[in-house]
């Protein structure tokens, strides 16, 4: 990896990431950090990232390197770690049971993807799914129940939200705040995809093909 | 280009980037203004727009409120002057007073802005230089406001009706 990498294209994709993954558009912007289980989510998606290869923390931080080396290593793994917390913020709903509900999915989904021990390519695809069920969840299916068009559509969310004592139904987003959670999670997956790897690893438990002994 | 040259400013750079994420997520600036405003404070090359303050005081001096905290509002527009601020909460302590009764909406806002004032005096301590004014200082004004929000037995003295806006 070389250091303009490193140094400059990490930390900047990934503290960009951070700030938008929190930024809520509208005629009064706010920026929202992210609760103590987006931290949680952000530290096993790191996990995940290390056991696949698709990041090997050494060569961000080890003794053989230089301190200012190591001072950059440990900015992009802070950055990471903050950048994973507010995307997993961001693709959260904010109320009622669909922020129980898709903060157990994202939950059961990076313990899957633990537990499975795919490698980097394999990791990448999945945690591209992982944010993509999200932001679909979040931005076209609930913020279509939210701001549902037409009368018909209207007074059917409107019982469906009188059946569900109000739990499923969240507040009104701005069209902006979709756009920018598709941003955020693309620039967090090119900044994965950008972490220094290691070299591919064999798994305890790979299939492995041989041929019977004559 | 020298790798401990690309890294010291990619270090400096990242470190500034994230203290300005920080500093957004806990200052929680709600418009660009504000954004731009704080920013520029830190460096301490924050000024309010003159001309619309001097609006305000027009406005003020006339007993035309909601017109003054417009052009107060105009003239602080990221609320990091503890002055306009503190006039800012006149206009509702002004407006908010009544001989029967005071208007406790009003009064809290203007408690509201009278609290951002004295978070952004120097050690907390405001005083305005204004002979219009009766409660010169945002400690007075406060506990001005603070006494109209209260409900006690002076409220119900006849007299009260006598008292004068400060």
């Amino acid at each position: 990896m070389t250091p303009v990498r490193e140094a400059i294209v990490l930390p900047l994709l990934l503290l960009t990431v951070a700030l938008l993954g929190g930024l809520q558009p509208g005629a009064r912007i706010a920026f929202v950090p992210p609760s103590l289980f987006c931290l949680v989510l952000s530290s096993l998606l790191l996990t995940a990232l290390v056991r696949s290869g698709a990041l090997d923390p050494a060569r961000l931080m080890h003794g053989a390197r230089t301190p200012l080396a190591n001072l950059n290593g440990a900015v992009v793994l802070a950055a990471l770690l903050a950048a994973g917390a507010q995307v997993f913020a961001m693709l959260t709903p904010a109320t009622g049971l669909p922020l129980f509900f898709v903060s157990v999915l994202f939950l059961v989904l990076l313990l899957n993807t633990l537990v499975a021990n795919p490698d980097r390519v394999r990791l990448l695809r999945s945690v591209a799914v992982i944010l993509g069920a999200g932001l679909v969840l979040k931005f076209v299916l609930l913020a279509g129940l939210s701001q549902p068009a037409g009368r018909t559509a209207r007074v059917l969310v409107a019982l469906f939200d009188a059946a569900t004592f109000g739990s499923v139904a969240q507040d009104p987003q701005p069209a902006a705040a979709g756009y920018l959670a598709f941003l955020t999670a693309v620039l967090y997956l090119v900044a994965a995809a950008l972490l220094p790897g290691s070299e591919r690893r064999e798994t305890g438990t790979a299939l492995r093909m041989q041929l019977p002994e004559v | 280009m020298r790798e401990s040259v690309v890294r010291s400013i990619g270090l400096t750079a990242s470190l500034a980037y994230g203290a300005l994420v920080v500093w957004l997520y806990a200052t929680q600036p709600q418009s660009m203004a504000q954004v731009s405003g704080g920013l520029t404070s830190i460096i301490g090359a924050y000024t309010i727009d003159q001309q619309a303050f001097e609006d305000g005081l027009r406005f003020f001096r006339a007993d035309k409120f909601p017109e003054a905290r417009a052009a107060f509002s105009r003239a602080d527009a990221a609320q990091r002057d503890a002055r306009t601020e503190f006039y800012i909460a006149y206009t509702y302590y002004r407006e908010g007073f009544g001989r029967l009764y005071n208007d406790d909406a009003l009064f809290k806002q203007g408690m509201t802005a009278v609290d951002l004032a004295i978070a952004l005096a120097p050690n907390g301590r405001l005083v305005v230089d204004d002979p219009d004014l009766q409660l010169r200082s945002a400690d007075e004004l406060r506990a001005e406001l603070q006494r109209g929000l209260q409900v006690d037995a002076s409220d119900f003295n006849p007299l009260r009706v006598l008292r004068k806006r400060k």
